[in-house]
């Protein structure tokens, strides 16, 4: 197994711990999911930037979103997401199922790995960005983990193999 | 005693009792396993070091973060304490005609009193985590940091939602209620104008902060309204990322054992928001002085200040788990709450509740930032003993008697003639006291043995035993005066293996019991006595103790108390590098032993022999006893005995014994081994009591009696 593929490996078992879908997928497939799934919002860039849309947010609330994600990290499984742009961030809270699409060169190892990424990130003057480990979760009544208490009920990562 | 009445009300809440025991020990399950594989000593050092700051220090830190939000055009603000910052929090809210406020769970408002404050400015704030908002419905304050409502059953919390919604709810569906919250909560981040969030991290080389949350209530009130209020104290501050991660990647390992929690969120100065009429938000930053910043420059409180809030000195407190957070703490609970009630609040309610600390050490070892907690609630008991009064009876025992070796010897020489009437058929126990209160009665305690360790030591000719290899044995009071023939065994052995052991010529107490007591003065004098009565270090190859508690203050008291005593520190360091438990000492001896019988073994890791002593004899034991050997679940969890905390908290020293015994009684062992007198005391007096037959032996008394291997 290539290093790449280890982390692939190791961030999707991570992920599936902490109840996230993980979907491999090729760039062709991933674009007829584009088209056959209507998504109420869609945020990704090239070669999937044609399909971004928008919509309204108010407190019904969405019923799924799809966004891309910058980085992923094997060690935790989760999405590290550049949320500055205000629709970003009410769609990813507001969505009842929220989608997630990232590259497999794009997953690194540990926490540390993302670092350089952050301080470039924050050197602008404002900045808002998501780490998303699973969907929104909550074990405050009895310590029984129930999933979908203010934000996503579920959370899929469509993980597109571009190596 | 105000305490004492809440302590019992606690105790006989069984509710509490079954969620608190669950919770502890599959808390202890999945942290071990969110940790494997990782380093922990040295991810703990590393938050030590990087949160190591002087008062100089933080106030450029915070003049760096400042810098950098207030690019964006937010406002940052120094709160002096608690009044101060709801004044600000309050006209930041008049300002932008706030009436709903949405609340992420922040711990730094609770110890504000924010919402109670907000209140009464005719202001409406709500909780919007769930644990949270379910106490704000029903009146109530959090009893953990983590989990707030973890003393509420399921059929509570569908009450209290049923007279908030008047919906019918099914006690039993948990989901159900959680849905209700999604869609009460919804509304609120809709109608509110503000939200505020505390913040985990501050990060000052950019000014970001990071939050920390797995429900994403944190998101929303930091997204939907229009301005935004983040409530920090100055402690919580960091140079850059690289610290920040190895925060993010052990606090909710220790705060839930979870690997990560669902949304870690930073935020940088002032982002776009629909609903401000600027475009961008409104965002404030208010951090909280409150105390904090002088006692940056503070002795031994300053580490207290590293605590990233992830509640886990709580989940590992075994007398926590008998009482719950409304009494184990203030504000903040558990081990850090006993001492920040201290640094941050009622200084008189700090005396109190720091007595229900067993001095255990759990929390130290368990503690991602690497704080030494049980030290600091040590010290700050010797603080409050200072100041405030100590219990007359105690002081006058730990000054005039425990001090005086000769007084001691003689009262418990007197003890020992009156117990007399007292005694078992055996003599080995006292039969159960009729004047003293039946909780008392939890334990048959042993008898006052009427020969002292010292007299069976000259007696048996042990001290005639001459050779070059010598080793400096410590018996302690426990040995010397209740259980001698568990040093005699200890003796007969290392002689056999060629070791001359000597012991003080006069037997004084360790020490630990006075400064536990916070009578700091007498543990003083009773170390230098002690030092005194000690063999010189170089002549010796390890100080051996059969009582790792002594060991323990012999280890780190010792040194503490004889900084202004140039000599006694010089000796004391050396014989602090010495001192070790019998099995480990047999270990390095590289001394094995031979077991042929079919009894089941089992070990119980006494507190101050794997914390304190750094050695856990269990891989030992199952070298000699093999398949015989069952390993004991939470072996190394306090057995409750606690020296006089027993005697002070009864009901607390055996609801902590309980659960002890229902894991030995799990093993089917026959006997169970463990390396202190006081647990013996604590875990065979329990057993005789429930007329339990399982023996309770000191590890020197069954390895005396097996076949010695020299390999
Ligand atoms: S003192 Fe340590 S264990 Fe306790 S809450 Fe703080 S960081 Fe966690
Ligand atoms: S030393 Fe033990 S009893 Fe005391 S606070 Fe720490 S864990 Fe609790």
């Amino acid at each position: 197994m290539t290093n790449t593929e280890a982390l692939l490996e190791k961030f999707i078992e991570k992920a599936e711990t902490e109840q996230t879908s993980c979907i491999k997928i090729d760039k062709e497939a991933f674009k007829n999911i584009l088209r056959e799934q209507n998504f109420d919002f869609v945020n990704l860039n090239t070669p999937f930037k044609s399909f971004n849309k928008g919509c309204e947010f108010d407190e019904a609330g969405i019923k799924n979103a799809i966004v891309g994600a910058d980085f992923a990290i094997a060690e935790t499984g989760t999405s590290v997401i550049d949320s500055t742009d205000e629709k970003i961030r009410l769609a990813t809270t507001l969505a009842e199922n929220l989608f997630i699409a990232l590259h497999s060169s794009n997953i690194v190892a540990k926490l540390e790995n993302i670092v350089s990424y952050m301080n470039e990130k924050n050197s602008a003057d404002n900045a808002y960005l998501a780490f998303i480990t699973g969907p929104s979760r909550t074990a405050d009544i009895e310590r029984v983990l129930t999933i979908g208490v203010h934000g996503p009920v579920s959370l899929t990562c469509y993980i597109i193999q571009d190596l | 005693m105000k305490i004492k009445q809440a302590v019992k009300k606690k105790l006989n809440d069984k509710i509490l009792y079954t969620n608190l025991k669950n919770f502890a020990s599959n808390y202890k399950l999945s942290r071990q396993n969110a940790l494997s594989g990782l380093d922990f000593l040295k991810l703990r050092n590393d938050i030590y070091k990087s949160k190591d700051f002087s008062k100089e220090e933080i106030l450029a830190l915070f003049e760096e973060f400042k810098q950098h939000v207030e690019k964006s055009g937010c406002t940052v603000l120094h709160a002096e304490d608690g009044l101060a910052a709801n004044r600000l929090i309050t006209q930041i809210c008049k300002k932008h005609n706030a009436e709903y406020v949405v609340k992420s769970k922040s711990m730094t408002s609770e110890e504000i009193k924010l919402n109670h404050y907000l209140e009464k400015q005719g202001l409406k704030p709500i909780e919007t985590d769930l644990g949270e908002w379910i106490l704000q419905i029903a009146g109530e304050h959090p009893s953990h940091m983590v989990m707030p409502a973890i003393h509420k059953t399921r059929q509570q919390v569908a009450k209290i939602f049923e007279k908030h919604t008047g919906e019918k709810i099914d006690p039993d569906d948990i989901d159900k209620m959680v849905k209700i919250a999604r869609k009460y909560l919804r509304e609120y981040y809709f109608k509110a104008t503000v939200g505020i969030t505390g913040a985990n991290i501050a990060v000052a080389s950019t000014g970001t902060i990071g939050i920390v949350t797995n429900e994403g209530n944190a998101r929303l009130s930091s997204t939907v309204p229009p301005v935004h209020i983040v409530l920090v104290g100055y402690e919580k501050l960091v140079k850059n990322f690289s610290d920040a991660m190895k925060i993010i990647r052990l606090l909710p390992k220790s705060a839930t054992g979870q690997n990560i929690s669902t949304y870690v969120t930073w935020i940088k100065g002032s982002n776009p928001s629909f609903k401000s009429d600027t475009g961008n938000k409104h965002t404030y930053y208010i951090f909280l002085d409150n105390g904090r910043l002088s006692f940056f420059e503070h002795p031994f409180l300053k580490d207290a200040l590293k605590c990233i809030r992830c509640g886990s000195c709580a989940n590992v407190c075994p007398a926590y788990e008998m009482v719950g957070g409304h009494v184990f703490g203030d504000i903040y609970i558990g081990a850090i709450g006993l001492i920040l009630t201290s640094m941050l609040h009622d200084e008189k309610k700090a005396k109190e509740i720091l007595t229900l600390c067993i001095g255990c050490k759990a929390c130290s070892f368990n503690c991602p930032a690497g704080i030494d907690l049980q030290s600091i609630i040590s010290d700050l008991n010797v603080y409050m003993g200072k100041k405030y009064f100590i219990n007359p009876v105690k002081k006058f025992v730990y000054s005039a008697v425990m001090k005086n070796p000769s007084v001691f010897k003689t009262a418990m020489k007197a003890a020992a003639f009156i117990q007399k009437p007292m005694l078992t058929e055996t003599k080995e126990n006292l039969k159960n006291l009729p004047y003293i209160p039946k909780e008392h009665n939890f334990r048959k305690l042993p008898s006052i043995k009427t020969k002292t360790f010292s007299e069976l030591f000259k007696e048996k000719k042990l001290d005639e035993f001459k050779s070059s290899k010598k080793v400096f044995f410590y018996p302690g009071c426990a040995v010397e005066y209740f259980f001698p023939e568990i040093g005699v065994s200890m003796v007969e052995l290392l002689q056999k293996t060629g070791y001359q052991v000597d012991i003080p010529k006069t037997q004084v107490c360790c020490g630990l019991p006075a400064i536990h007591a916070g009578d700091g003065q007498s543990g003083k004098k009773t170390i230098l006595k002690n030092i005194k009565y000690m063999g010189n270090p170089d002549e010796y190859e390890a100080f051996l103790v059969l009582c790792p508690s002594c060991g323990m203050a012999i280890k780190e008291d010792f040194k503490k108390y004889t900084l202004d005593y140039i000599a006694e520190f010089k000796k004391s360091e050396k014989i602090g590098k010495k001192v070790m438990s019998f099995a480990n000492f047999l270990k390095i001896q590289n001394i094995g032993f031979q077991c042929d019988g079919n009894i089941k073994y089992t070990y119980h890791t006494p507190c101050h022999q794997g914390r304190g002593l750094g050695f856990m004899p269990e891989e030992f034991l199952k070298e000699i006893f093999g398949q015989n050997f069952i390993p004991l679940k939470d072996s190394d969890v306090c057995c409750g005995f606690g020296g006089s905390f027993s005697v002070d908290y009864p009901g607390i020293s055996s609801g902590i014994l309980d659960k002890k015994i229902e894991n030995i009684l799990n093993t089917k062992a026959d006997c169970l081994l463990t390396d202190c007198p006081g647990c013996i005391m604590q875990i065979d007096g329990g057993l005789k009591q429930k007329g339990i037959n399982v023996k309770v032996k000191h590890l020197s008394q069954i390895l005396n009696d097996l076949k010695m291997i020299k390999n």
